[in-house]
């Protein structure tokens, strides 16, 4: 008996929670479905609010994506493939020299380690706009503008991917790697067979994280590429894009979906990485 | 021990070109500026010192006290909300509801996506004439917006960001205290519900003082952000900084937060200034952590 009052007293919290999220959720997913909408609308539809076509009319078709493609002057396919450049890339290398430093930071003893750990999290609550206009000197001065590698290597040292990394390999037990040195394991060999095996869920975490964030880093990848570089990236481009054809609403959001649809495939396969990654950042205050 | 400094160097390497000698060079930049003889070449090597100059310019003028009150406003109408909303999103689905995982990825979605491009879909979705949202106030009677727009006047553009940006950030609000609401174990609830406590009671006396380390956490890091914030303006306000208005004198564009003002001086080579005002803003940031911690952050026993 009152068992199934609490039961009907669940259901119908549950339908009143439904009733609620599901108009929210419609909210926060608008500015996705107005995109795709959008980018699928034929030539000069774009700002029309209105979704069913008149009888006989072509309101919808795929020519967006292949004119933004293809293009002369934005060449989107590029964007895309220096996009795909740097983002890898930063995650290949963030993941390398988290992986070493937490390694070092976490099993090895050196003079000043825990000094210069404490002072590496310090610089994590230093606001990112202070380094934006050094970094942006140093990069100059090495002659790095317009170069993947000035995209690429300014952001690689991710403190919060160090603490990441450092926390997961100290907690693993002492005793695999003396085993391995009984075995005649050098010290390269050790982490390469036996750490990085063992940190591989972190690691794809971090990798995964610096991914999606140089993905969509905007205003670093603005300001290390003067206008005619070859190495602007998919925010840069479509930033470019929107200032010469800003009233060309479909071929503009025909981009952007090439800029979001990625992520969204993205995290649908990896979500398990992503939460895992979000919670550890969260949890350590 | 030099397998130790082996394993660190190339992190520290990077660290210490990319993050720590930049916070040097930047208050050495912040005391010099860049002359009209400069070549473009070598506009860092040639600066000149001018001592506390840039501050005392900076702190002199409308236009930098407005971009300060602008983030001001522009982060109350953001932090508070997206906490508030991301904590009652948690709240519903940490009631076992069925589908909790699904609407957990769909509110987490767009949390990951391009802040810039978001930001220029929202320039469609807020159009005057054939945008949803103009379209709903008019069918509310309400024509203000067709007549006005939404980012296109000074009383309504911070206000439209901000909502954008709720939209886009509760999500990962809402992860957060679900992590933090399933730490909280079964039985205080259970003690409560034996006491006799509505769920109002359960909610103000025990849910929220427990999560207070997070809703800190989230007020700290969302302040942060809001200092930061830049591609959503630039988006959002076709790189104009917002329709212009008159501000003591001086005319300002109304969506120029501190993030914008600073990309702007370095956009136009006062490289000497934008450095003197990341550091004015980074006091702030600590002045206001500090107070959050204060207050906030009392008998801090969870």
């Amino acid at each position: 008996m009152a068992t199934e009052i609490r039961r009907d007293v669940r259901l119908r919290q549950w339908a009143i929670n439904y009733a609620i999220l599901v108009p929210i959720l419609f909210v926060v997913q608008l500015p996705l479905m107005w995109m795709v909408l959008t980018a699928l609308k034929a030539k000069g539809h774009g700002l029309e609010l209105r979704f069913i076509p008149h009888a006989g009319e072509a309101l919808y078709t795929f020519d967006n994506f292949m004119s933004v493609l293809n293009d002369p002057s934005f060449p989107f396919s590029r964007f895309i493939m220096n996009s795909l450049i740097v983002a890898s890339g930063c995650g290949a290398l963030t993941v390398l020299i988290c992986t070493m430093g937490g390694y070092g930071f976490a099993k090895k003893r050196f003079p000043l380690r825990d000094q210069l750990f404490g002072m590496l999290i310090a610089v994590m609550l230093v606001p990112g706009l202070i380094f934006m206009v050094p970094q942006f000197a140093i990069t100059a001065k090495l002659g790095w503008m317009n170069t993947f590698t000035g995209m690429i290597v300014p952001h690689a040292a991710n403190i919060f991917g160090l603490f990441l990394l450092r926390q997961h390999i100290r907690q693993l037990p002492d005793s695999l790697i003396e085993a391995a040195t009984v075995d005649g394991a050098g010290e390269i060999s050790i982490f390469w067979r036996v750490i990085v095996p063992l940190s591989v869920p972190i690691m794809i975490t971090l990798f995964l994280l610096t991914f999606v964030g140089q993905w969509s880093n905007f205003l670093w990848q603005l300001i290390v590429n003067t206008p005619d570089s070859f190495k602007i990236t998919l925010p840069v481009g479509l930033s470019y894009f929107k200032g010469q054809y800003s009233l060309e609403w479909e071929r503009m959001m025909a981009g952007a979906c090439f800029s979001i649809l990625p992520v969204c495939a993205l995290l649908l396969f990896t979500q398990r990485f992503f939460m895992q990654g979000l919670i550890a950042g969260g949890v350590k205050e | 021990m030099f397998w130790g400094i082996f394993f660190v160097s190339p992190f520290v390497l990077v660290a210490a070109v990319f993050l720590l000698f930049p916070i040097a060079y930047s208050l050495y930049l912040s005391l010099r500026e860049t002359t009209l003889y400069t070549s473009w070449f070598d506009q860092f090597g040639q600066m000149k010192y001018v001592g506390f100059e840039n501050y005392r310019r900076l702190v002199t003028d409308p236009v930098f006290w407005y971009s300060v009150l602008a983030t001001g406003i522009y982060a109350l109408l953001l932090i508070p909300t997206t906490v508030a909303a991301s904590l009652w999103l948690a709240l519903m689905l940490h009631s076992k509801l069925p589908g909790y995982r699904a609407f957990r990825s769909a509110f987490f979605l767009p949390h990951v996506f391009d802040v810039f491009v978001v930001g220029i879909i929202w320039l469609l979705l807020y159009n005057p004439q054939s945008g949803p949202f103009a379209w709903l106030f008019r069918s509310l009677g309400i024509d203000w917006f067709t007549k006005n727009g939404f980012v296109d006047n000074p009383i309504s553009v911070l206000p439209s960001i901000a909502f954008a940006m709720v939209l886009k950030g509760m999500g990962f609000g809402m992860i957060l205290f679900l992590t933090a609401l399933n730490n909280i174990p079964e039985s205080i609830f259970e003690a409560a519900d034996i006491d006799g406590a509505s769920p109002r009671q359960k909610l103000f006396r025990v849910t929220i003082p427990l999560l207070r380390p997070m809703i800190l956490f989230q007020m700290v890091t969302g302040l942060v952000g809001a200092l930061n914030a830049f591609s959503e303006f630039y988006a959002l306000t076709k790189a104009g900084g917002g329709p212009a208005f008159s501000f003591f004198g001086s005319t300002v564009q109304s969506a120029r937060v501190s993030g914008f003002h600073l990309f702007r001086l370095f956009d136009e080579s006062y490289y000497g200034s934008a450095a003197a005002m990341s550091f004015i803003l980074l006091g702030f940031a600590l002045i206001i952590a500090w107070v959050n911690f204060r207050f906030l952050g009392k008998d801090n026993t969870a």
